[in-house]
């Protein structure tokens, strides 16, 4: 008897998936599917406006990521425009993209990818949340969370014009600058930052690898891949989120190529799968073939667990030592086990809080000369940030009124859409097998194996859930419903 | 900023001498139907001649932030679309928090945040001035898929009757 079990998490509040799993007769692992609704009309909604409108645009694609667009279309514009912004510009900007960083980084690691560890993946799927985690592990740190986020807004304010959907970046710069009593109080919120980031790695360092039962489930082979990795980089090689070139390596570590962003549909092409409106990225010098590890696949990985394999180093030094110490725990590099991918992303969310302390505190920060005016005829340009899920591209065509023609963009989440499709696989046919009833806990790690990857399906949309939030249902092959699972109380 | 343990109002905290009633237009202002909370919202202000009991305001968040915004008014109207796929097009409902199932219990149901009930029994928890009561009045929708700035003529023609429900909710 064939069965079906859809995981089907409906919500609009950020966006929604669905996980279809379909077994065999023997009750094993036939196919899995993850299918990501795709919003429509985009490029055709953007045509025929000035480009400058791009940045406040695009930061209303994404209700979880506002910044990372703002900043690539930013990009994107100023290359269009053929304009470099002056130095005060670029360190404003990746210092607002700095503090966006610790903010969205704790909120994965504290609201979502965290309580799978602090809680434990068995819990009752009630207490797997940031509520959760403030009873088991105290309520202050609920406040240092909030304060985080607060801190993180409240830079996104000064520099960008207004909370989570900054509107100062434009070509050749930005709108406004900042004067020194707002850079002392960026400042002081950055100090506080750093120490936040080093109290989640301690967190991490006690509750997730002084448990043996954890670190043997991060080494584990369920969630491995050995896929190739993407990654910007600055001219040192070391992760940088707001500009550098794009560095990919092999499965084996070695550099596969190196480009900048306006090369991207060089190296990138795109398989389209019958069952998923959304496509595929895959490399294209390696090939699509099909949704497979090793260095004969094309597929390949764009999150933080991708920077830290693609980069030498980070930047900053107390980012350095934990980058360090994170490969040299899990046995060199790369790393291919995607739940590391929690403790990478607390790496990252050092480096971000320093490197907020490091512009806060840079000598120019404060100059008035943060815009370039663009006198060059408008193009063609392309721009690429560091999503936190993963890079992120703008590309836009304009005509000689800098008027959009063309519009193409390849986001975080979608770099990963392959591998995220094999991790789902990988964890579904390892947990789920002929006599195995498919409980709350199985069904919890096979969605363990795409939250690494925290992902966000490019929806800024709110409409209220009307259906519950996660059903799973058991079909025989004749379609009727033999049992329900319902994930929530 | 003091390394302490903050509460979360202190955290997050209120802006002084705001009023005690927000309404929140929630959505996306892009995307077709899904940006009628923002239309009514606009519209209730209009009506409501921004008395200084009443503040509205129009945002395209969700989860903690949405919480972070609702923090120190006593009572919070929400105005959203929503998708049952049983109401009729334009159907307008009001509904309280408790109405709606949470779902950000099935933890995947929230791409990368807590849900907004599980974001108020955070705030709640850690003895934030959370609101005394929340109202949602919901417009149902169906085209919430496709860029656009236009809202389709039957979410449109609804949009008096959701502001005058926002209006009879605040009693004005």
């Amino acid at each position: 008897m064939a069965q079906r079990i859809t995981i089907d998490p409906i919500t609009r509040l950020e966006g929604h998936g669905k996980i279809e799993i379909f077994l065999d007769e023997r009750g094993d692992v036939a196919n899995t599917y993850f299918q990501i609704p795709e919003l429509r009309g985009f490029e055709q909604f953007c045509l025929g406006r000035p480009v400058e409108e791009m940045p406040l645009l695009t930061n209303r694609i994404c209700g979880v990521c506002p910044e990372a667009h703002h900043m690539a279309a930013a990009k994107a514009a100023d290359a269009v425009y053929h304009i470099d912004p002056p130095p005060t510009a670029k360190k404003l900007r990746e210092l607002l993209y700095s503090a966006f960083y610790v903010t969205d980084h704790a909120t994965h690691f504290y609201a979502l990818g965290g309580p799978d560890f602090i809680m434990g993946p068995d819990a009752p799927v009630a207490e797997r949340n940031i509520l959760g985690v403030i009873h088991k592990v105290g309520l202050e740190i609920g406040g240092k969370v909030i304060q985080a986020r607060k801190a993180g807004h409240t830079v996104v304010e000064i520099i960008g014009g207004r909370k989570v959907h900054p509107c100062t970046s434009i070509p050749g710069g930005l709108t406004k600058g900042i004067t020194e009593e707002q850079r002392k109080e960026i400042e002081d919120m950055g100090h506080w930052a750093v120490e936040f980031a080093q109290f989640s790695l301690k967190l991490f360092n006690e509750i997730v690898l002084g448990n043996k039962a954890y670190v043997d489930l991060i080494l584990g082979d369920i969630y491995t891949h050995r896929t190739y990795y993407m990654g910007l980089v600055d001219s040192q090689n070391m992760v940088n989120f707001y500009d550098g070139q794009v560095r990919v390596v092999d499965p084996n570590g070695k550099e596969f190529a190196k480009y900048a962003p306006g090369e991207y549909a060089e190296h990138i092409a795109e398989h389209v799968e019958p069952w998923t409106y959304l496509k595929f990225p895959y490399l294209k010098k390696v090939g699509w073939k099909g949704f497979v590890d090793g260095a004969e696949s094309g597929v390949y990985c764009a999150t933080p667990l991708s920077r830290l394999n693609t980069a030498d180093g980070m930047a900053t030094p107390r980012a350095q030592e934990e980058y360090e110490r994170y490969f040299s725990t899990l046995g060199g590099k790369p790393v291919h086990q995607r739940l590391a991918t929690h403790w990478a992303r607390l790496v990252e969310l050092l480096y971000a809080a320093e490197r907020w302390v490091e512009l806060a505190t840079d000598p120019e920060i404060t100059s008035p000369n943060f815009h370039a005016i663009p006198t060059a005829k408008p193009t063609e340009g392309v721009g690429v940030v560091e999503a936190p899920r993963g890079t992120l591209t703008h590309h836009y065509t304009t005509d000689e009124r800098g008027v959009l023609t063309k519009v193409n963009l390849i986001v975080g989440t979608t770099n990963n859409y392959a591998p995220i499709s094999m991790s789902i696989n990988k964890a579904a046919s390892s947990f789920i097998k002929h006599g195995v009833v498919v409980s709350e806990g199985i069904l919890n790690r096979v969605e363990m194996a795409f939250r690494a990857y925290d992902p966000c399906f490019g929806c800024a949309t709110h409409s209220l859930p009307g259906k519950m939030p996660l059903e799973i249902t058991i079909r025989a092959a004749d379609g009727h419903a033999v049992k329900v699972l319902k994930q929530y109380c | 900023m003091k390394d302490k343990a903050l509460t979360v109002e202190e955290a997050a905290g209120p802006a002084t001498g705001q009023a005690d009633v927000l309404v929140i237009g929630l959505g996306n202002p892009i995307l077709g139907d899904d940006g009628v909370g923002w239309r009514v919202a606009q519209e209730v202000d209009a009506r409501t001649g921004r008395a200084d009991r009443v503040e509205v305001d129009c945002v395209s968040v969700g989860g903690l932030s949405l919480m972070e915004r609702m923090l120190g008014y006593s009572r919070v109207i929400l105005v959203d679309s929503i998708q049952t796929g049983i109401s009729p097009e334009g159907a307008v409902c009001a509904l309280s928090l408790e109405d709606l199932r949470n779902p950000g219990l099935g933890h995947s149901a929230s791409a990368h945040d807590a849900s907004l009930i599980t974001a108020l029994q955070t705030a709640k928890a850690m003895g934030a001035a959370v609101p005394l009561r929340v109202d949602i009045v919901a417009i149902e929708a169906r085209s919430c898929h496709e860029f656009s700035e236009e809202l389709s003529p039957r979410i449109a023609a609804a949009v008096p009757l959701a502001a005058r429900t926002v209006l009879d909710l605040l009693g004005t």
